[in-house]
């Protein structure tokens, strides 16, 4: 009941929703044993920067695009190709589609 | 489906989960004692004693559960249940101690894929969530780690689908249950399939590490550098969920490993049954999963240090990702050098 099967695979979401409440459940429980108190508005607080002051909220952000740092350096060298292509001429984006279905097409016919 | 049916699985589904949670808690701690006083053996260390995790959880509970005040608070609190939750969840579909999953039929190996996510992208919003700037590197650093594995882990996947199913005509190929009824070793007709076989396994044992934020994949905590990372404004029994969460993880991945390479039994071979057979085989898959645990966390961990986040980043995708590609492409060519010499 309420199987999703594709023929390779399947899942059924209904036993998967029980299985996670019945486990949130056990995991509230086992949590509900901790301490729950702490001291508000406190020095404890205060966000670790490793003793350094904290400034302006705005200018502690971290940026989104650091995200794509360990990819572009690491594949620097792909990346600087992609750049050099990647000129923000619309005719030359049209000219790679034009190349790519001609090598397509080649490869349909042979 | 009449009632009686509903409620049998009704029945199976919680006594299991609660079973499962309890299995995956108690030898995840367990796991991960064995692995600290084995590391630090090998480092010539002393180490703490093999039941120090649950006295960290214990003491953990007892200390104060400090909200910063950058945090947005109920995500901050509620994000550490949902990882350990999630993969506690994991476990209900996967064979354990020789016996077939709790609910075989509710949920495929592609599923598990996505359920692994969970954990790791509970990590990364906890760590948004918290308002740090180390946690947000810590977070950007686990997202970029979590992008890198996959692609390979994929290729893992897939060649097991393709062997089982276009290779061998069998249905449902994701199903756990048809990959532990054709263990891979059994259905290689030449050296090629093995060594392909080969290279998928060390793919995955390459890939463990990273799943569990370990060493030399652990840049998203990397204490020395930001403090912990993602976990660096956690603390109290929200940190007692995430080291919950690694515990169970730890037995998921290595669980993973043993079913799609090595799920054997051997209570057969031995002439048990009843009791005798599942004590046995219960014993013998602890020790696989110790065996796992100890080649693709233990030892890894003790033999390399920590790598950049762009070395990270690299290793999945090219060398990996070609390992994985060559061990894909040697499975699929199984059978052509025996068919050539006419040994078949």
């Amino acid at each position: 009941m309420f199987t999703i099967e594709t023929g390779s695979g399947f899942w059924n979401p209904i036993i998967w929703v029980a299985a996670m409440v019945i486990a949130f459940l056990v995991t509230y429980i086992l949590r509900s044993f901790g301490n729950k108190s702490y001291k508000k508005n406190t020095e404890q607080t205060k966000v670790f920067l490793s003793g350094n002051p904290e400034y302006q909220k705005e200018k502690m952000h971290v940026k989104a695009d650091n995200l794509y740092w360990g990819f572009t350096e690491s594949l620097k060298g792909f990346y600087s190709l992609l750049k050099k292509v990647h000129t923000g001429n619309t005719g030359d984006y049209i000219l790679w589609f034009v190349i790519i279905l001609a090598i397509f097409f080649i490869v349909e016919v042979i | 489906m009449d009632m009686l049916e509903l409620s049998e699985i009704a029945l199976r589904v919680i006594i299991g989960t609660l079973c499962v949670a309890a299995f995956g808690i108690i030898f995840g701690l367990l796991y991960k004692g064995i692995d600290r006083k084995l590391s630090a053996h090998m480092q010539g260390r002393i180490g703490p004693p093999i039941i120090q995790p649950f006295r960290d959880v214990r003491k953990l509970f007892t200390k104060e559960n400090v909200v910063p005040e950058n945090a947005i608070p109920w995500i901050f609190n509620l994000v550490p249940m949902v990882g350990l939750v999630a993969t506690i969840s994991i476990l209900i579909y996967l064979p354990i101690g020789g016996f077939p999953p709790i609910i075989s039929w509710a949920g495929d190996l592609i599923l598990i894929l996505y359920l692994l996510l969970i954990p790791s992208l509970a990590l990364v919003i906890g760590g948004f969530s918290s308002g740090s700037p180390y946690a947000i590197v810590g977070a950007q650093r686990e997202m970029a780690t979590m992008i890198a594995y996959e692609f390979p882990l994929a290729i893992v996947i897939i060649t097991f689908a393709w062997k089982l199913g276009y290779k061998l005509n069998i249905a449902n190929t994701f199903s756990l249950a048809t990959i532990v009824g054709a263990p891979v070793w059994n259905n290689i007709t030449g050296p090629l399939g093995f060594i392909g076989f080969a290279i998928l396994l060390l793919v995955l044992v390459i890939v463990t590490p990273a799943e569990l934020s370990k060493i030399p994949f652990d840049a998203p905590e990397a204490e020395t550098e930001i403090a912990g990372g993602l976990l660096v404004e956690y603390s109290g029994r929200n940190l007692a969920m995430f080291y919950l969460t690694d515990g169970v993880k730890t037995v998921v991945m290595a669980s993973i490993i043993v079913v799609l390479f090595f799920p054997y039994n051997i209570s057969n071979m031995l002439g048990l049954e009843s009791y005798p057979a599942y004590t046995v085989d219960i014993l013998f898959y602890l020790l696989k999963v110790f065996l796992v645990i100890l080649f693709s966390v233990t030892l890894i961990r003790v033999a390399i240090a920590r790598l950049k986040i762009d070395q990270i980043v690299y290793t999945y995708w090219i060398p990996l990702t070609l390992m994985s590609l060559i061990g894909l492409i040697l499975v699929m060519w199984d059978g052509t050098i025996t068919s050539l010499l006419g040994l078949t």
